[in-house]
C-alpha cells in the first residue's frame, strides 16, 4: 500500500505542476496576443479545461494527504473505537460518491462519440472531459492508499488520552 | 425533503466527511429523489460544467502568486517595511501583522495564502515577545480576513460569476470597507496591547523606513500593477491573476534572485493543491445548487420573504443572519456557489443593487472564516500557531467584533462601498 502511495504522490504531483503551470501560460500567452490585436480563438476554452484537469487532479492529490476541508472536531473527542468507526462511516460516504462520479463521468463519455472541442476541433471533447472518470477514479485510489495512515492516527491515543 | 437534506449534510459534517464530498452526496440523494437513478449520469456534465467557469481560473492564478511571494522573501521585506512604519506602536507586532495583511491583500486574492504566509513569520515572532499563543494567532486570522474584503478577492471573483456582476466593480466597492476594518483592527490590538503591557517592536526612524522601502519597493509596486491593470479596464480579472504571478516571478526570481526550484516547485504543487480543494468544494455546490434551481427553491424563499416584509431594510437583516449562520458550517466558496442563486431573485425584488449585496456576502462569509466549526481561515493560524480553535476564538471575539461593525456599515451605510464605485464607473 505505501508503494501505491508514493508512486500515486509522485504522479499526481508531477500532473498538479504540469496543470498550473500550463493554466499560467495559457494566460500569459493569452493576454500576449490579445494586447498585441490577435486574440487567440482557443484560449478561454483550453483555460477552463486545464482548470477542471487541475480540479480533479488536485483533489485526489489532496485526497492522498487528507487536505479536504471538513469538521474533524467532534470525532477527536470520540473514544478510539468509535474513532475508528467514524472513519470507516465518512471513508465509505467518500469512496460511494466518488464511485458514482466515475460511473456518471464513463456515461457521459459514451454519449461524447464523435464530438470535439469547439475552438480546437482536432482534440475529441471526450479526451477534455476524462477528468470527471480518471480523477474520480484516482480520488477512490488515494482515499484507498491513505486509510491505513489515517486509521492508525485514529487507533493512536490523543493528547487528553495521554494525559489521563 | 429539504430539511431532510440538511438533516443528512449535518450528519455526514458530524463524522467528518469533507464538506465538499458532503454536499454531493446532499444533492445525489436529491436528484434520486425526484428524477430517479436515470438522472445520475447528468451528475458528471454539472460537476464538469461547474469547475470550468472562466473567471474561476483567477484562483490558482492569485493563490500561485501568494505562495510565490511566499517563497521568495517578498513576504518577509512587506514585514520589514510595515514593522518600520507601525512598529513603534505599542503591541507593534500585532500593528505589523494587521499592515502586512492589508499589503498582502493587494496582491493575492487568498486569507489562507495570507495567514500560511505572513503568520510564518509574525506568529513565532510574536511569541518571542510575550504575545500569548491564542492572541497571536487570532490577530493573524483575523488580519488575514482582510485579504478577501481587500481586492483581489477570491470570494468576490466566484460572486460576481454567480451573479453575473462586474468583478472589477465588486473589487472597488472592496477598498474602504477594507481599510477601514483593517485600521478599526488596529485600533482594537492597541488598546489589548496597552491593556496586556505589550512592547512596541521598533523606534520610529525615517532612515528605517526609507531602508525597508527601498528593500521592498518592488514589492510594493505589485499591487499597482495588478490592481491598476484590472481597474483600470487594460485586464480582466483573471489576466490580473496572470499578470500577478508573472510579476510575482519577475520581482521574486530576478529583482531579489530568492527563487529556487524546489521552493518554485513547493510554491506551484501547494498553490494547486489548494485550488483543487476550493474547485471541488464549487463543483459540487454548483450539483447541489443545480437540484435546488430546479426544485425551484430560489424562488419559494422570496416569496415566502417578501411575504413577511418587503422593507430593504429587513430583507438585509434577514439575509444577514441567513449569510452568518451558512458562514458557520460552509466554506466560503460552498456558500456563495449555493446561497447566491437562491437569495438573487429577492435580493432583486427588493431592489438591491447587486454589487453593494457582494460586499454584504463578502464580509458575512470572511467572519464565517473566523468562526468555528467551519472556520478555514483561523484553523490554518491555529495549526500555524499549534494553538487551540476554541481559545483562540476566545481571544478573536473583538476583532469578529470589528468585522461585524464593518458588515453593519457596508449593509446600512450603502455609500460606504458604493461611493467609489458610482463615481469611477457609473
Amino acid at each position: 500500500m505505501s508503494r501505491l502511495r508514493k508512486f500515486l504522490e509522485r504522479g499526481l504531483e508531477a500532473a498538479v505542476v504540469v496543470l498550473v503551470a500550463a493554466l499560467a501560460l495559457v494566460v500569459l500567452v493569452g493576454i500576449a496576443f490579445r494586447q498585441a490585436g490577435a486574440a487567440l480563438v482557443w484560449y478561454d476554452e483550453t483555460a477552463s479545461v486545464l482548470l477542471a484537469w487541475l480540479t480533479y487532479y488536485g483533489a485526489a492529490l489532496a485526497a492522498l494527504r487528507r487536505g479536504h476541508i471538513g469538521v474533524p472536531t467532534l470525532v477527536e473527542r470520540l473514544p478510539s473505537t468509535l474513532r475508528v468507526g467514524a472513519l470507516l462511516a465518512a471513508d465509505g460516504a467518500v469512496l460511494l460518491f466518488f464511485g458514482l462520479l466515475a460511473w456518471a463521468g464513463w456515461q457521459v463519455q459514451g454519449a461524447l462519440a464523435g464530438a470535439t472541442m469547439v475552438s480546437l476541433p482536432a482534440v475529441p471533447a471526450a479526451v477534455a472531459r476524462s477528468a470527471i472518470p480518471v480523477g474520480a477514479v484516482l480520488f477512490v485510489a488515494a482515499q484507498l492508499a491513505s486509510l491505513p495512515e489515517a486509521l492508525g492516527r485514529a487507533r493512536a491515543p490523543t493528547d487528553a488520552e495521554s494525559r489521563s | 425533503m429539504t430539511l431532510a437534506l440538511v438533516g443528512l449534510f449535518l450528519l455526514l459534517v458530524l463524522i467528518n466527511v469533507p464538506i465538499a464530498v458532503a454536499l454531493g452526496l446532499m444533492a445525489v440523494v436529491g436528484i434520486v429523489a425526484s428524477g430517479g437513478a436515470e438522472a445520475l449520469p447528468n451528475m458528471g456534465i454539472v460537476m464538469f460544467s461547474g469547475a470550468t467557469k472562466f473567471p474561476l481560473i483567477a484562483i490558482p492564478l492569485f493563490v500561485l502568486a501568494g505562495a510565490i511571494m511566499n517563497v521568495t522573501g517578498i513576504s518577509r521585506r512587506l514585514v520589514a517595511f510595515a514593522s518600520a512604519v507601525v512598529g513603534f506602536v505599542r503591541g507593534g507586532l500585532a500593528m505589523v501583522s494587521i499592515s502586512a495583511s492589508m499589503f498582502f491583500a493587494e496582491i493575492s486574492g487568498s486569507a489562507v495564502a495570507d495567514v500560511a504566509a505572513l503568520g510564518s513569520i509574525l506568529i513565532p515572532a510574536m511569541r518571542k515577545k510575550g504575545y500569548s499563543r491564542n492572541f497571536a494567532a487570532a490577530v493573524t486570522s483575523s488580519s488575514g480576513t482582510l485579504a478577501v474584503i481587500i481586492p483581489p478577492s477570491i470570494p468576490m471573483i466566484l460572486y460576481a460569476v454567480m451573479s453575473s456582476s462586474s468583478v472589477v466593480e465588486l473589487f472597488v466597492a472592496g477598498i474602504v470597507p477594507g481599510v477601514v476594518g483593517g485600521l478599526l483592527m488596529m485600533f482594537v490590538a492597541y488598546v489589548w496591547a496597552r491593556r496586556a503591557g505589550l512592547p512596541a517592536e521598533e523606534q520610529f526612524r525615517l532612515r528605517r523606513v526609507w531602508e525597508t522601502f527601498r528593500g521592498a519597493g518592488w514589492s510594493l509596486l505589485l499591487p499597482v500593477v495588478i490592481l491598476g491593470g484590472i481597474m483600470g479596464g487594460w485586464v480582466t480579472a483573471t489576466e490580473g491573476a496572470g499578470l500577478a504571478v508573472a510579476a510575482a516571478l519577475f520581482v521574486g526570481g530576478v529583482v531579489y534572485r530568492e527563487l529556487d526550484w524546489t521552493g518554485l516547485r513547493r510554491a506551484v504543487t501547494d498553490s494547486g493543491v489548494q485550488t483543487a480543494v476550493v474547485m471541488l468544494l464549487v463543483a459540487t455546490s454548483a450539483l447541489l445548487g443545480d437540484h435546488l434551481t430546479e426544485a425551484r427553491i430560489p424562488q419559494q424563499v422570496a416569496g415566502a420573504i417578501m411575504g413577511l416584509t418587503d422593507s430593504k431594510v429587513a430583507v438585509l437583516a434577514l439575509l444577514n443572519v441567513f449569510l452568518l449562520a451558512v458562514g458557520l458550517f460552509l466554506h466560503s466558496a460552498a456558500a456563495i456557489i449555493l446561497v447566491v442563486p437562491i437569495v438573487l431573485p429577492l435580493v432583486q425584488a427588493a431592489g438591491i443593487d447587486p454589487v453593494h449585496f457582494g460586499l454584504v456576502v463578502t464580509l458575512n462569509l470572511a467572519i464565517g472564516q473566523q468562526t468555528p466549526p467551519v472556520a478555514s481561515v483561523l484553523v490554518t493560524a491555529c495549526s500555524v500557531a499549534k494553538a487551540d480553535i476554541w481559545g483562540v476564538t476566545k481571544s478573536n471575539l473583538p476583532f469578529i467584533a470589528v468585522l461585524m461593525a464593518v458588515l453593519l456599515m457596508v449593509t446600512y451605510a450603502p455609500a460606504v462601498p458604493m461611493a467609489l464605485v458610482e463615481a469611477l464607473y457609473r
